[in-house]
């Protein structure tokens, strides 16, 4: 069947069906292509070189001499990145869509900031112990710092400007109180909590971030819904409204889910920054949809964090960098070309 | 009964009381237009009108049912509404615009229809859009954007359209273009549209109905040929015209008097 919008296909099922668009799907196998691929790379380099045919092994469950280093100490690590990647890079694509902007992200509208100041300020003073209480502590300090900067911004309505205002200004206010905590905190744990801020995997498992795993694929359905009112809510508001949606209420939903995606993604890995900022803009320019794509924004976000942590790993070794590290230098200049390009009057 | 009418209303910005105890009935399958000065709460009354502003007091009602309580999608299939300067998500394809405007009759499992299959298309013809289907909104001239944007309120395929100045930052002969085609639609179609418009001569021109509007209130309203005279021009807009019938359509042509002509 032909169709009037170009680039689209209809897939039907009986009485159901769904618009799909095809270089997205192309994207998104290419995608999945490559992160295997980093996958792999990952899990054969590092202190000792394994072959990708014993990594292989490992991954199928079959027996193999590297089961100790591929199974049980890079695995954990590169899931771990892996997860944290696909949750910063659906974020930051839900929040970019509700705001209008490619400048707003988790990491600049105060989710990752809000979360760092909590756990930094609790760890620092001896009131977080284990590595299991952190991502709670993160996750509800990230959903507190993303409500108030939602609830700050809210005049009759949501205003996408002000949204992305605000939020920077409370990441800077959390920024400052965070460092306050670092310098006023017991020495020994404030040194413990500053590595955490840098983000990083290094000595990250399934024990303390499996629950990343379970909030994406509770996330499903919920994403499928955003996926589809997206296509509406990247009109103005009057369109939007004489289309038949429900704004507020479709503006919050998504809101709320990339505000608890990257909380729980904050409290896995640490403030891991600039991805969700990244992801979605790089999948947007390989789609060349009308819309960020979700999927394909959680799958260059699943690539880039697991790229970045190779090469923390491999770029100084055997010093290990933190992962926010490596995003931070690749992210920043990133950042700075989207202010400079919104200054001479871009969108 | 008829299908879209104001009972009482008042509108207002935040205190500012823009539109006070107003009564207005739609006609039936006519072209409306409402005209008056700047900032005499046409728009605000067409906003209104499609939903997008709650009223103080008073209400719109939609066959008969308070808009306020219509779930808004419902209210999405029956009346279309093309606001003053909307804005389309960047880098979408004019075939993509004019599809979503089946939203309000897809739903999650059934995102595309034989039904939408030929409302778009069918649009799309009418506004001659078609041959722009694969082309990107951003680099569209003025004129062939609102015509873009046109087609995507008719896929919505609603009985009512409400247009808030259609025409602004056209060119004269797109105004006419975007103007004709209303009025085709109207005619052959028997939709209900409702326009705010600028250009009081345009006005005249293509409206069934007239309503004049001066601080809120409606001041007159009827079949232009009734409406527009030279009392009325000089109380709603405060300019000394003579009125002429139009050469073409011998409807009433507002000539702005010339003071310095001695």
């Amino acid at each position: 069947m032909s169709l009037p919008l170009s680039g689209h296909s209809v897939a039907r099922f009986g009485p159901a069906s769904f618009l799909v668009h095809r270089r997205s799907v192309a994207v998104a196998a290419a995608l999945l292509v490559l992160l295997f691929g980093a996958v792999v790379a990952s899990l054969c380099l590092g202190e000792s070189s394994v072959s990708p045919a014993s990594v292989l092994d490992v991954l199928l469950g079959r027996p193999s001499p590297d089961q100790l280093v591929v199974g049980e100490l890079r695995l954990p690590r590169v899931t771990v990145g892996l997860l944290v990647g696909l949750a910063l890079g659906l974020a930051g694509a839900l929040i970019q869509t509700v705001a209008r902007n490619p400048l707003a992200s988790p990491d600049v509208i105060g989710v990752s900031h809000g979360a760092s100041a909590v756990v930094v300020g609790l760890m620092a003073f001896g009131y977080v112990q284990t590595a299991r209480q952190v991502p709670w502590v993160a996750v509800a300090g990230g959903l507190a710092a993303g409500l108030l900067v939602y609830l700050l911004a809210w005049r009759r309505g949501m205003h996408a400007q002000r949204f992305v205002l605000i939020g920077i200004g409370i990441s800077i206010a959390l920024s400052s109180l965070t460092s306050l905590f670092l310098t006023k905190g017991d020495g020994l744990q404030a040194q413990q909590a500053k590595v955490w801020m840098t983000g990083s995997l290094n000595g990250a498992g399934f024990d303390q971030s499996g629950y990343l795993a379970w909030v994406l694929l509770a996330s499903v359905p919920a994403v499928l819904w955003a996926a589809r009112a997206q296509r509406s809510i990247s009109f103005d508001d009057s369109t939007a409204v004489g289309l038949g949606l429900r704004l507020n209420r479709i503006r919050l939903g998504t809101a709320l889910l990339g505000i608890v995606l990257a909380s729980c993604a904050t409290g896995a890995a640490g403030p891991v920054d600039f991805v969700a900022l990244m992801a979605p803009q790089i999948a947007v320019r390989l789609t060349r949809g009308a819309q960020l794509p979700l999927c394909c924004s959680a799958l260059t976000g699943a690539v880039v964090v697991v790229l970045a942590d190779l090469l923390a790993r491999r770029l100084l070794a055997p010093v290990e960098l933190p992962v926010g590290v490596v995003t931070a230098l690749v992210g920043a200049p990133y950042l700075m070309w989207l202010l400079i390009r919104s200054r001479r009057g871009g969108s | 009964m008829h299908r879209l009418e104001a009972r009482g209303l008042t509108l207002a910005y935040e205190s500012r009381t823009v539109v006070e105890e107003l009564d207005l009935t739609v006609p039936d399958g006519a072209v409306t237009v409402i005209v008056g000065p700047n900032a005499c709460g046409k728009s605000t009354l067409l906003r209104a009108l499609g939903r997008l502003l709650r009223p103080v007091r008073g209400e719109v009602l939609l066959d008969g049912a308070e808009l306020a309580g219509t779930p808004t999608r419902k209210i999405a299939q029956r009346i279309g509404l093309l606001p003053q300067s909307p804005v389309a998500p960047e880098g979408i394809s004019v075939g993509d615009l004019v599809a979503r405007g089946r939203q309000p009759h897809q739903s999650w499992w059934q995102q595309w229809s034989a039904a939408d299959e030929q409302a778009v298309t069918e649009a799309m013809a009418r506004t001659s859009t078609t041959e722009l289907a694969g082309r990107s909104v951003d680099e569209l001239s003025g004129g062939q954007r609102q015509r873009a944007w046109i087609a995507m309120a008719l896929a919505q395929d609603t009985d009512i359209l409400l247009l808030d100045e259609p025409t602004t930052f056209l060119d004269i002969a797109h105004q006419v273009e975007v103007l004709d085609l209303v009025r085709r639609l109207n005619r052959e179609r028997g939709r209900t549209v409702v326009a705010v418009l600028h250009d009081l001569n345009q006005a005249a021109r293509y409206a069934d109905h007239l309503v004049a509007m001066r601080d809120g209130r409606i001041v007159a309203q009827g079949p232009p040929a009734e409406v527009v005279t030279a009392e009325l021009v000089r109380e709603v807009f405060g300019l000394d015209a003579v009125i002429v019938p139009d050469p073409v359509t011998g409807t009433p042509l507002v000539i702005p008097g010339a003071p310095w002509a001695g």
